[in-house]
């Protein structure tokens, strides 16, 4: 047990000193962006845009313009760190503020499309393997084929015609409908409903949720397919070991294998790539959150380069990058308390 | 006269051809490579068979249906758009610069992370390190945000976009180069070449590429359907290719408002996206499949 | 690992929880806060809360009716002045005082950030016109200190003096008779605001929230702006003209024309703005289509403080190159005029004698050869990024001109990717070669549109796009405005649309109806032919 403790102690502090690795890379990218992007570095970095001469001396004397490179990144820094990301260029107000305002939405559409990619598309995955090279096998791999290829805009395009207006099932548009008054308190909507104390509480519950299944489907679609394509692989990999052929050869029936062995040895292969194709989902829910107008940042970011606004583009780099390493890490633990072996130094990185 | 073959001898396909051999088994992917050929194919002569130019506007001739629909006119086949611009011609030409454009974007990161990934894989320690967390990080950065910074730094337009996708993709490249290269370098082969005393470039020409090649192109598959889906959701979002040009993303978004009175203008450029996707993925599948059952035997 | 067998258990609960939540929402119970409240799906966000700062439509549409009154309005019908704030008023034989007399029971709105403790009163009138006028008064440079509607009508040198009588009269003294003084002070920007909200926020440091939090007399009141995404309204309890049914109003800020569409098929708005796919809407049996005409004019303007549109010549020969037909057929779908002249044929200074220039790919490829461009040259064409009554589509009006010109041999590069508001300011700052935009008259004054949208006054303003400034034409808009004869005045006006012809500083394109389209429990008219929409007196059933 004391050896199993210091294990994941390793565990943990190897993730965390990839996470300060990668932040600092980060950091560096940013800072350079503000030297790449068109216009002036000190006004990229601050978004003052109608600063005076004056307001622009003292902006400079902050980040400590007239130093060296490396003084000038250590202050960016720390300006970073006290949650000064500058102002927009476009609404003028601090990115900080901006981003609070719009993260939790992203939040909410991409864990909630994550979990329900991977609660459909691992089972249909090992589904696929139980019939390899059957008809189901064939049949579930061809709309995965579908499912992958498919643009993701066009995709939400023909669900909000399809639901929206022809069925009229669900709304087309935002993350609930503006007759509710919610107070923003953690951004995420369905806990601020919860928390809230109006008459409609129920009511606006309701609502939010059917706000969110179309946004949630589409964003999902992609990667449920490739978790399907993932589990299968994974599934027809365990069903090839000898632990598998001793169990059959011990007379265990078909699904006492899967349920008991396979499964569990199987969800733990896909977990570890899951951390992954996150990065991928992000891409597609930035698509998607202009499609439904949902209030994330990826909507924000897309509107930002039409306006120019290369404060914003910096702020919604470090901070959306940041959450992906930050799901990365949450699965990286997940895998490693799922599977013992991840655990060994040696197999850590 | 062919020569009488005097010994009996067992014949050994090339590497390539044992693979288009296995490639070639399963019906669906010749389906699929025979509209590969098709899509290129088109690419290449969009400008020669396509019935009008793709900008010519048609004003007596405005959101025309398809010619299956009763208002259709047979000279337009798929029908027009608000200007009066042939749909058909419009998805002919868009073929060369959403599908042939990707290909050559393939080509370049290809090309350029290969030459990365050969150049870490000979190096290690701290260098090498380094520039591996740099690919993680660049890897974590969202394809479409990494798009974005790159277009802020360069300002739209189709070529630039293409840069971005270009570096988009690069980083995979880098990545399986580097592994498939170190794989092959612990190999026994190599080392015997390496005794005989060849330099690592030397090594690394003959001895690694011929044997990781089929690796690079079943990655540049999947990288290819990735730079369809890209350069269209650029073009989509009105970051990629300037107004006329009839790239496949922006015609879709050009449909969008002109979703309720002519929806052929939207269902078209997106059957047209997810076509070349298919056939494209259906390629890589046989691919990836044949170098399966290759491996196996 | 009996858990699996029971993992598979839950797993079918979660998926039978799931479906009840979504089958169980009940739209009948969410009726009841939907039955009195009004979604009205808007085609861009207001630059301010204060209709006096700016004179984009969008901003008139968001407050002027909404959360303002004037002194006097105009009649919806007739387009006559009509008592508002003002009950009654009175102006001096030679034209040169006019002197209004107030209402007595007008109440200012009570909410979160303002209480007031007295009714409107002559101070409040005085604030609001000196604010604009006095360029040493306290509040004039909050929110930039331009206020573009009262500095093109030049109404800092028309009035010379605003005199408090008593509580509840107050006189303007002006400096010369000037025949269309009641229509700009019934214009939408010439809206009464609290003077005892002002000196709150002096008190309290915060002057610029005038702008922001804004305090009026009209029928509703602001309860939340969330930038770019929406606002919500309530109704003023105290109303002067009566309170309002309706619970709550809110504008949904939805710049894609199908995204409005959309949202109306699907009935998550009650009321679209600009609808496109009108067949559509008609079609549909829960939906009606409305029109007005509306006083407007879309039109293609240079910037001829850039080469090579500093040269009339070559403005001229774009001028022959352009086929407006073809843009009536294909961006207005028909339903507009072609604009030979800036003025609609429904005002009175319309004169039927100007032509324009036809379409003449000769006569504009011999213009350009005059001027020196015989191979041609290259511009850029802003193209506004959202729909308005004049302009429905301007990215495809851009791409027909790109296509007409590319006939003369000038390349055009189209931009269209700015957001609204900074679509604008770029514009006011002179960013364009040549730019695709439009003016809805704030009032039915012919002058409305000379002197906003090209006197060398709205060149400094910002609100002339072409920052073409012509002595002669000022002078001509000038004397029109010193006498009350109209017929003079349409003589003056003739003179100044032929020299606009000659000079070309922007080419007028068509003027068009406004449309909406609305669900068809919602009743009351709201559309309006001169200024923003107004809803008062809305309802739903």
């Amino acid at each position: 047990m004391g050896l199993l403790k210091t294990n994941m102690l390793i565990f943990t502090l190897r993730r965390f000193s990839l996470f300060f690795f990668t932040m600092w890379l980060l950091t560096i990218l940013s800072f350079s962006l503000s030297f790449l992007f068109p216009g002036e570095q000190l006004i990229n970095l601050t978004g003052e845009i109608n600063a005076s001469p004056e307001q622009l001396a003292v902006l400079a004397n902050e980040y400590q313009q007239q130093a060296n490179l490396l003084t000038q990144y250590f202050s960016y820094v720390s300006h970073l760190f006290h949650g000064d990301m500058g102002y927009s260029m476009t609404s003028h107000l601090p990115i900080m503020t901006e981003i609070i305002n719009r993260l939790p939405a992203t939040v909410e559409l991409t864990c909630v499309a994550l979990l329900v990619a991977m609660f459909f598309g691992i089972p249909i995955g090992f589904c696929a393997a139980i019939y390899h090279r059957k008809a189901p096998d064939n049949f579930i791999l061809a709309i995965a084929m579908i499912g992958y290829s498919i643009p993701v805009f066009w995709l939400g395009i023909l669900a909000i015609l399809v639901f929206s207006v022809q069925l009229g099932w669900l709304p087309s548009a935002g993350q609930i409908s503006l007759l509710f008054e919610i107070k923003h308190v953690t951004g995420l909507q369905l806990v601020d409903i919860l928390l809230s104390d109006s008459e409609y509480k129920w009511q606006a519950f309701q609502d939010a949720t059917r706000h969110l299944i179309l946004p949630v489907i589409v964003v999902a679609l992609a990667p449920a397919t490739i978790f399907m394509r993932l589990a299968r692989t994974a599934m027809l990999e365990v069903l090839d070991t000898h632990y598998i052929k001793a169990a059959k050869a011990k007379g265990l029936t078909f699904s006492q294998i899967i349920y008991r062995h396979a499964m569990r040895n199987a969800v733990i292969k896909v977990i570890r790539d899951v951390g992954l194709q996150f990065a991928h989902l992000i891409t597609i829910a930035m698509v998607t959150e202009v499609i439904f107008s949902w209030p994330g940042i990826g909507r924000w970011l897309i509107e930002s380069i039409y306006q120019r606004d290369y404060t914003a583009i910096q702020g919604g780099l470090i901070v959306l990058s940041t959450f992906i390493f930050i799901v990365h890490i949450i699965i990286d633990f997940v895998y490693a308390a799922l599977n013992p072996l991840a655990r060994e130094p040696n197999h850590g990185t | 006269m062919a020569r009488d073959k005097i010994y009996l001898e067992e014949e050994f396909p090339t590497p390539l051809m044992q693979l288009w051999h296995n490639f070639k088994q399963p019906p669906v992917v010749m389906i699929g490579f025979g509209c590969f050929l098709f899509l290129i194919a088109l690419a290449l002569l969009a400008s020669v068979i396509t019935p009008y130019s793709s900008v010519e506007n048609h004003l007596d001739h405005l959101l025309l249906p398809p010619a299956w629909s009763d208002e259709g006119n047979v000279s337009f086949l798929l029908g027009t758009d608000n200007l009066g611009r042939d749909m058909l011609s419009r998805l002919m030409h868009g073929t060369s610069l959403t599908f042939g454009l990707s290909i050559i974007v393939v080509m370049a990161s290809l090309v350029i992370g290969v030459i990365i990934g050969s150049l870490s894989a000979l190096t290690s320690g701290i260098k090498s390190s380094i520039l591996n967390h740099f690919l993680d990080v660049i890897l974590s950065i969202p394809s479409l945000l990494l798009a974005i910074i790159i277009v802020a730094i360069l300002g739209p337009g189709l070529e630039n976009t293409l840069w971005a996708i270009i570096m988009v993709l690069i980083p995979q490249f880098v990545h399986i180069t580097r592994n498939a290269v170190k794989e092959e370098f612990a190999k026994d082969y190599v080392l015997a070449s390496r005794l005989d005393g060849a330099s690592s470039i030397r090594i690394l020409w003959y001895s690694i590429f011929p044997n990781i090649i089929e690796k690079l192109i079943s990655q540049a598959t999947l990288a290819q359907s990735t730079a369809i889906l890209e350069i269209a959701a650029l073009g989509f979002l009105g970051l990629g290719a300037p107004i006329p040009m009839p790239e496949w993303g922006a015609m879709l978004a050009n449909g969008i408002d002109l979703f309720y009175i002519a929806p052929w203008t939207v269902y078209l450029p997106g059957l047209a996206i997810l076509f070349s996707v298919i056939a494209t993925n259906l390629v890589g599948e046989g691919m990836r499949h044949a170098l399966k059952v290759r491996k196996e035997n | 690992m009996f858990t699996m067998t029971y993992c598979k258990f839950t797993y079918y609960n979660c998926l039978a929880l799931f479906i009840i939540v979504l089958t169980g929402c009940d739209s009948s119970e969410t009726l009841s806060l939907s039955k009195k409240s009004i979604i009205y799906c808007s085609e861009g966000a207001p630059e301010s809360f204060n209709p006096q700062t700016v004179t984009s439509g969008t901003t008139i549409d968001a407050t002027a009716n909404q959360l303002y009154n004037r002194l006097i309005e105009f009649n919806p019908t007739d387009n006559s002045v009509v008592p508002a704030i003002a009950k009654s008023w009175h102006v001096t034989r030679d034209g040169k005082m006019v002197t209004f007399y107030l209402r007595k029971d007008i109440e200012f709105h009570q909410t979160a950030y303002f209480t007031p403790t007295r009714n409107l009163n002559a101070d409040d009138v005085l604030f609001s016109f000196n604010r604009m006028l006095d360029e040493n008064h306290l509040y004039y440079p909050v929110s930039g200190g331009k206020y573009p509607f009262f500095q093109n009508a030049q109404l800092v040198d028309l009035i010379d003096n605003i005199e408090k009588i008593n509580e509840y009269t107050i006189r303007f003294q002006l400096s010369h008779s000037d025949s269309s003084f009641l229509a700009n002070i019934g214009g939408n920007s010439a809206v009464i605001l609290s003077k005892e909200y002002a000196d709150e926020l002096v008190e309290l440091n915060t002057m610029q929230e005038i702008d922001i939090l804004p305090i009026g007399t009209g029928p509703f009141k602001f309860k939340q702006y969330s930038s770019g995404a929406f606002i919500r309204y309530e109704p003023h309890a105290n109303y002067w003209r009566g309170k309002s049914d309706l619970k709550q109003l809110v504008f949904d800020i939805t710049p894609r024309d199908t995204g409005r569409l959309t949202k109306l098929l699907a009935g998550e708005c009650d009321i679209i703005a600009y609808p496109i796919a009108h067949e559509k809407i008609k079609q549909h049996p829960n939906l009606t289509l409305e029109s007005v005409t509306s006083f407007n004019v879309g039109y293609f303007g240079f910037n001829t403080s850039k080469p090579p549109f500093n040269d009339p010549l070559v403005r001229k020969a774009i001028s022959y190159a352009i086929n407006k037909q073809a843009i009536l057929e294909t961006v207005y779908t028909g339903q507009a005029e072609i604009a030979d002249g800036l003025i609609p044929n429904s005002s009175w200074a319309y004169d039927s004698t100007i032509t324009s220039q036809e379409y003449s790919i000769t006569k504009a490829q011999a213009l350009l050869a005059e001027a020196g461009y015989s191979n041609g040259f290259s511009m850029n064409l802003w193209a506004m990024p959202v729909q308005r009554a004049y302009n429905p589509d301007a990215v495809t009006m851009a791409k027909l001109i790109q296509a007409d010109l590319q006939k003369i041999g000038v390349d055009v590069e189209i931009v269209f990717d700015y957001e609204w508001s900074t679509f604008l300011r770029k514009i006011s700052e002179g960013e364009h070669q040549s730019v695709l935009l439009g003016w809805s008259a704030d009032h039915p004054d012919p002058d409305n549109f000379f002197s906003t949208l090209l006197s060398c006054a709205s060149a400094v303003t910002g609100s002339n796009r072409t920052f073409w400034c012509n002595e002669e034409f000022d002078q001509l808009i000038q004397s029109a405005l010193q006498t009350n004869n109209i017929n003079s005045r349409k003589a003056y006006y003739s003179k100044a649309l032929k020299l606009i012809n000659e000079e070309v500083p922007l080419i007028p394109i068509a003027h068009s109806k406004r449309y909406q389209a609305r669900a068809n429990n919602i009743n009351g008219t709201l559309l309006r032919s001169i200024g923003g929409i107004d809803f008062n007196g809305v309802t739903k059933n």
